[in-house]
Order: structure tokens, then C-alpha cells, then sequence
């Protein structure tokens, strides 16, 4: 699969090719640009590849209706994406409400998710996003993707704006959640440590190209590149002094 | 605070207030709410279409440049008809900016996350407009229907000028008759209910927001149904108004025509004309039974004229001069009776209506100076101006400016131009040369402020003005369908000499009365009135 946003003159991404297995995490890595985003985009049309495919479930994505395909599958936005306007239970119900459940249904749905998140419903159900903090921001985020019970879900580097308490605390209640619901999920992030915390495995995108792809120890105990070592050493060497200074 | 005098001035309005006001509401509402169905679309599609998005600010934008009366008289023109049409189509092509505008820029405004969310869970196009784009840029179009709703309140006093009422008729009226009252009457509720406006539709839409659960208990909360429906409740109330209103004895500008037995009376918007319409008014009140609608101040020449053509009024005074110069455009005729045969031939012809009998004074413009400055100089004709004009100051009005009957022929006429000429409102010509801001100006014969304010009115000794005499003008079709009216409005041929006319004028404009009561007391004098 490829994709150029100029007609060709420069690709973000380049004779990409890889494979998600059913319930397994597969996390994204890479630097700002590198391409990973742009490839999850692909993979509910919100970006349509220059050249190439992509499949869900054997079925080439550009066959399927954009608007059912991104309804069948959870997305958690960079940046939260909630709607300022709706409530926290009105933001998690919208998906429901577009695939047209009835409204007690989609109610029961929604305070059972904040329940699973963490936010009980009666105190947090009315209140606005504005009115929550960031984590708990991020918490509704997750809990409108797994509204309707996808099978799939997108995270678009959905913890990187918290700070390293909210985001550890939500990568461990993101595990268990996953323990619990057995979804197949796509994660793009920058960050090593959450790479490796919520990875069953992991792709590595530098500049627009696959460098490799493998099990947590396969890509830090046998990195394919140059640049895939590089990557896992310097925080390894960080650590170190980190651990030395204390 | 209120002299009694004040207090019986504004009791004796209440009902006729009460009515503007309503048809105030109304014009500002109906206009707002088209444009809101209008321009909302309009900016939702330029906000889809960039292409459009040029194209479309540079429209609404030139429209809202064109200044309120060229705007009028352009719809005047175009549709052919006074009243309440062209008046709310002139006030929905003012509202459209602010609304497609603001529409526009706050769709543009919403937030590339929110815009991104929306469509990556799955929100269809439409979907994305309505559940997230329009709610998150309400507070920006509220905004823009607020500027457009206020700026309307203004400028539908305008639209007295065309006959479609509102409160600015108050003001039309006061500045006709110099009444600063009047003036008050229409512009003091005008203000307030600008006011009401804004914070109507300000409240309304707050009354949209979501709110915070920390407010949720509040009493703001609980109002809020109520706070919502605000605009459509002050609209409620403008209608209610409105229907009482002119259902009641100040009926003066519900949609009627002749064929329901009312005859409509209009006039220009000077107080003569305004005591000929009355004039004319009581005497058909009096001796037949047919139902008069007062449609006076209705602007100048060419308005009345176009209404009278159109149908929307009966019957007004034209002047001879007027008509021949303005209307036929014709010859200038010098003599009275001469030219009365060829106006009332030329409006059988062209436009099958009917001159009556004239009034019998002659209402010719006449070149007037301050009387200490003639006897200074030893002014006594137009021609005497000739060596000094360079260094006078005229004041004129409009119409005076441009007519080939006014200062452009007299110019040629008498072969010299003044230093300086001013467009003067005619209400304000006579106290501009009293405070000797202007030097000239071109009085009516028959205006009681000549003598008032001690004025000097030169003889035309190279006689370029034509004769001015007034009379009434209608259709041959109302004639016809109303036997008795040509009888009722006989005894007025001939009965008002210059003098009187000038007396009539200035117990309005000098003294200050109403001319209803100037009317009735001179035709009980006369025995007229049955």
C-alpha cells in the first residue's frame, strides 16, 4: 500500500505491507511524520491509499461504504475528539444513535462502558466534557469506540497528550479492558514504553517505510535495521543512567 | 418631569403607538426570519463549496453598502408598489451578511478535531451539519442574527417612507410637520425596543448552550424553555398588536383597496400636502359614507405619483407645475389655466385619471432671502441676486436641486448660479436661512414660516416658474365607482387663496396643532361640514 498527498513527488507512506491477526494489539511506532498515523487513517477511509488495498475481514476496504465501515469500527482520536456540546453520556451513545438503537438500549450501553472506564454514570453521565479532566476526557474517548461493540478498534496516540500518571494508569486499564472484551486493535504511538506495555506485537515505521515488524522481543533483541536498534538502545542507555543517578 | 400637555400628547398616541410598535416588530421579525431561512442555507453551501465562498461574502457584502433609501427607492422601482413588500425585502437583503457571514464562519470555526471525529465515527455529511457543525457554531450565527435583528429595528423606520408603517412614521410625520415630539414618539420606542431585541435574542441564544452540571439546579437553568421561545413570544406580541391595532379606529395602513368601498388618501410628506389629504379626507367623511384610509408622508413627488399609477392610493393634491415638469415631463407653461388644460388632457391620456377642480392657490416655488438682507441690498427681483450670487449660500430642497422646473433652469433662466447649494430637508430650509446658515432658499408661496421668520420672497420678474396649483387627482375608475365623491370634494374648488393656505400651514407649523384640528376648525368656519 502507498500513499502521496502531492500526485507522487514524495510518498508518506511507501510500499507498506503487514497483516493485523484477530485479537492481537498491534502498535504502530515511530517518529512524528513517519507515516503511522496516515496508515491507520487508511484503514476506515478517513485516508484512501494512492495505490494498493487494504482489507477487513477479507473485504477491500474502497468496496465498502465509507460511513458503515467507520461505524463498525471504534476509533480513539488523538487529541480526545469528544463534542464539546454533548454530554458524556450523549458523547458515548452517538454511535448507537447513528446505527439507530433505541434509546434505552443505547443508555444502558453507555453506563455500562463509564462504568468499565471507571466514571460511574450518575455522577459523570450529565456532565459536559469541558468539565472533566484530560484523563477522564480520554476515558469517555475509549468508552464512545467500544459503544457498539466493535470488533476493531483505532487508536490514534490516544494517551499522548496526559500526563505519564493519567497514561499509566489508563495503558493498564486499556489491558484489562482488552483482556475482557478480546478486541483486535490497531495503536499508533511514539512512545516506547507504551509500545512495549500494550504491544503483542510491533510495526516500525521510519519515513514512510516498514523497517520491521515482530514480537516485543523479537524487534529489541533482533532488530532488522540500523535505525530499529537506534531506536531501543538510546532508552535503554537513558534508563540506565537514570537508574545509575538514584 | 411631564408637563400635562406632554402627557395628553402621548395618551392620545397610546392606541396608533401600540399599532406602530406591533407593525415595527412585525416588519423587523418577518424580515430577520426570512433572511435566517435564507441566509443560513446559503452560508451552510459556501462553507461546502469553496468556490462559492468568494462569491457569495461579495454579494451580501455589496448589498449591505447600498444606502437604506437608495435600497427603497431601487425596490420601489423594481416592484412597482408601496407598502410592506418592498420595505421586508429591503430589510432581508440588509439582514443576509450578518447571517450567511457569521453561518459561514462559524462552520468554519468548529474544530478540525471535533470536524475529524465526527466523520471517523461515522457521521454522513449531513449527519456531521447537524449533530456537531451547527451546534458548535451557534453561538457565532446567534451572534449574526442579533447584529442583523438590532441593525433592522433601525433601519424599518425607514420604511415609513413607502407607506409600510412601523414607528418610523412617528418620526416621518415630526420631521414633516417640525414636531420634535412626534420625532420623540417614533424614535424613543424605536431605541427601547432595539434594546428588547438584543437581549431577546442574546437571552434565546444562551438558552441553547448546554450547561455545566454545577448549574443544572439553577433558576437560569429551569427558564430556559422559556428563555428560547423569547423571539417568537415578542413576535407574538408584535402580531397581536398589529391586529388589534388596526382593527381599531387608527386603522391607517391594513392592506385594503377600493374595491371594499375605503378610499385611500396619500400625500407627500410636507405640511401642506398633509392638510390637503385631511382636507380632502373630512370632507369625503363628512358627506358621504364612504370609509377614508390616511396614507400621508408617503415621500415625494414621483412616490405618490407611482402609488396613485399602481393603485395604491385613490386620491392625493398634485400641483400643476409639478406634474408638467416632473411627471410629463414637459413644456413649462406660464399660464395657470393653460397649463391645468394640458395637465388634465395629458393625464386622461396617459394614465386615465382625473384633475379636479384646483384648490385655488397657486403654491409656486419663490426665491426667498432674509427680509434684512433685501432691504440691505435693495433686493426686490430673482435678477437682483445676480451681481452678489457667487457669494450666497442656497439652500434648496431635493427635489428643487434636480427638477428642470428648479435650480437647474433657473440657473439657465436667469444666468448665474449661487457660491453654494445645500440639499435641505424642506422642514429644516426655513430655520436654516432664520440662522442665517444659508443665504436663499426656495420657499413655498404659501408657507406660513415666510412671514413667521421674517423671510422675503423675491418676485419672479423674468417669469420662470410655472403655476403651482394644487388639485386633487384620482382615477376616472374611482370616480365612477363612487358617484357621490366628485360632489363631496366640490365646495373645496377655489376656496383657499394663497393667504389662507399660508395660514393653514402655519397654524401647524408655527403654532404647533395637529392638522386634524386645523382642518376641522377651518371647514366648520367655512360651514362644510354637515
Amino acid at each position: 500500500m502507498n500513499k502521496s498527498f502531492d500526485g507522487g513527488a514524495s510518498y508518506a507512506v511507501r510500499h507498506l505491507s503487514l497483516e493485523v491477526a484477530e485479537g492481537e494489539t498491534l502498535v504502530l511506532l515511530g517518529s512524528s511524520g513517519c507515516g503511522k498515523t496516515t496508515t491507520l487513517k487508511t484503514i476506515n477511509r478517513l485516508v484512501e491509499p494512492t495505490s494498493g488495498y487494504v482489507e477487513v475481514d477479507g473485504r477491500d476496504v474502497s468496496t465498502c461504504d465509507p460511513v458503515e465501515l467507520r461505524r463498525s469500527i471504534g476509533y480513539v482520536f488523538q487529541g480526545i475528539g469528544l463534542f464539546p456540546h454533548l454530554t458524556v453520556r450523549q458523547n458515548v451513545e452517538i454511535v448507537p444513535r447513528l446505527l439507530g438503537w433505541d434509546a434505552p438500549k443505547r443508555r444502558d450501553r453507555a453506563d455500562e462502558l463509564l462504568e468499565i472506564m471507571g466514571l460511574p454514570a450518575e455522577e459523570y453521565a450529565a456532565r459536559l466534557p469541558a468539565e472533566l479532566s484530560g484523563g477522564q476526557q480520554q476515558r469517555v474517548g475509549v468508552a464512545r469506540a467500544l459503544a457498539s461493540d466493535p470488533s476493531y478498534l483505532l487508536m490514534d496516540e490516544p494517551f499522548g497528550a496526559l500526563d505519564a500518571l493519567s497514561r499509566d494508569t489508563l495503558q493498564q486499564e486499556l489491558l484489562m479492558v482488552k483482556e475482557r472484551l478480546r478486541k483486535t486493535i490497531v495503536f499508533v504511538t511514539h512512545d516506547i514504553f507504551e509500545a512495549i506495555t500494550l504491544a503483542d506485537r510491533i510495526a516500525i515505521l521510519h519515513e514512510g517505510k516498514l523497517e520491521q515488524i515482530g514480537s516485543k522481543e523479537d524487534v529489541q533483541r533482533r532488530p532488522a535495521s540500523p535505525f530499529v536498534h537506534e531506536l531501543f538502545d538510546k532508552p535503554a542507555k537513558q534508563l540506565k543512567l537514570f537508574s545509575q543517578s538514584r | 418631569m411631564m408637563d400635562s400637555g406632554t402627557t395628553n400628547f402621548i395618551l392620545e398616541r397610546l392606541p396608533e403607538l401600540w399599532l406602530r410598535t406591533g407593525e415595527h416588530i412585525l416588519l423587523t421579525g418577518l424580515s430577520t426570519a426570512f433572511a435566517v431561512v435564507g441566509g443560513m442555507p446559503l452560508g451552510i453551501l459556501a462553507s461546502r463549496r469553496v468556490w462559492l465562498r468568494g462569491p457569495v461574502l461579495s454579494v451580501v457584502g455589496i448589498l449591505q453598502t447600498i444606502p437604506s433609501l437608495a435600497m427603497l427607492a431601487i425596490l420601489l422601482a423594481l416592484l412597482h408598489r408601496i407598502g410592506e413588500a418592498p420595505a421586508i425585502i429591503a430589510l432581508i437583503l440588509y439582514a443576509l451578511l450578518p447571517i450567511v457571514r457569521n453561518t459561514l464562519t462559524g462552520i468554519e470555526g468548529v474544530s478540525p478535531q471535533a470536524s475529524e471525529a465526527a466523520r471517523g465515527i461515522g457521521m454522513s455529511d449531513r449527519q456531521r451539519l447537524w449533530m456537531v457543525e451547527l451546534p458548535l457554531a451557534l453561538p457565532v450565527i446567534v451572534a449574526g442574527i442579533r447584529t442583523a435583528a438590532v441593525a433592522g429595528v433601525g433601519i424599518a423606520t425607514l420604511s415609513a417612507f413607502i407607506g409600510a408603517g412601523g414607528l418610523g412614521q412617528f418620526i416621518n410625520r415630526g420631521l414633516a410637520l417640525s414636531d420634535t415630539r412626534l420625532i420623540l414618539l417614533g424614535a424613543i420606542p424605536a431605541a427601547l425596543l432595539a434594546l428588547l431585541v438584543d437581549a431577546v435574542i442574546g437571552a434565546a441564544g444562551s438558552g441553547l448552550q448546554p450547561v455545566p452540571t454545577t448549574e443544572q439546579t439553577s433558576l437560569r437553568c429551569r427558564a430556559r424553555p422559556l428563555t428560547v421561545s423569547l423571539p417568537i413570544i415578542l413576535l407574538a406580541v408584535g402580531f397581536l398588536a398589529y391586529v388589534t391595532g388596526s382593527s381599531s379606529s387608527v386603522s391607517l395602513s391594513g392592506a385594503s383597496d377600493s374595491r371594499d368601498g375605503t378610499i385611500r388618501i396619500g400625500s407627500k410628506n410636507f405640511t401642506e400636502q398633509i392638510i390637503l389629504g385631511e382636507l380632502m379626507a373630512q370632507m369625503i367623511e363628512a358627506r358621504t359614507d364612504i370609509a377614508v384610509e390616511r396614507k400621508f408622508n408617503l415621500g415625494g413627488t414621483m412616490i405618490c405619483h407611482g402609488a396613485l399609477v399602481n393603485g395604491e392610493i385613490d386620491l392625493y393634491a398634485e400641483y400643476t407645475g409639478t406634474a408638467l415638469t416632473a411627471i410629463l415631463n414637459g413644456v413649462v407653461i406660464a399660464d395657470p389655466d393653460e397649463a391645468l388644460d394640458h395637465v388634465r388632457q395629458a393625464y386622461r391620456d396617459q394614465f386615465d385619471m382625473e384633475w379636479l377642480e384646483p384648490f385655488g392657490f397657486n403654491n409656486t416655488y419663490t426665491i426667498t432671502v432674509r427680509k434684512h438682507d433685501a432691504d440691505q441690498y435693495g433686493w426686490e427681483n430673482v435678477s437682483d441676486l445676480a451681481s452678489r450670487s457667487r457669494d450666497l449660500r442656497a439652500g434648496f430642497t431635493a427635489e428643487f436641486a434636480e427638477r428642470p422646473d428648479g435650480y437647474p433652469g433657473l440657473r439657465r433662466h436667469y444666468a448665474y448660479t449661487f457660491g453654494q447649494v445645500k440639499d435641505l430637508d424642506p422642514s429644516i430650509m426655513y430655520e436654516a436661512i432664520a440662522n442665517d446658515e444659508v443665504d436663499v432658499i426656495c420657499a413655498f408661496a404659501t408657507d406660513g414660516r415666510i412671514a413667521a421668520y421674517d423671510l422675503q420672497p423675491l418676485d419672479d420678474d423674468l417669469r420662470f416658474f410655472p403655476p403651482y396649483q394644487a388639485a386633487p387627482v384620482t382615477g376616472k375608475d374611482l370616480l365612477a365607482l363612487h358617484p357621490d365623491l366628485r360632489g363631496a370634494l366640490a365646495p373645496l374648488a377655489g376656496l383657499i387663496n394663497d393667504e389662507t393656505m399660508q395660514r393653514l400651514n402655519f397654524e401647524v407649523d408655527g403654532n404647533g396643532r395637529t392638522p386634524e384640528e386645523v382642518v376641522g376648525e377651518f371647514l366648520t368656519a367655512q360651514a362644510l361640514l354637515e
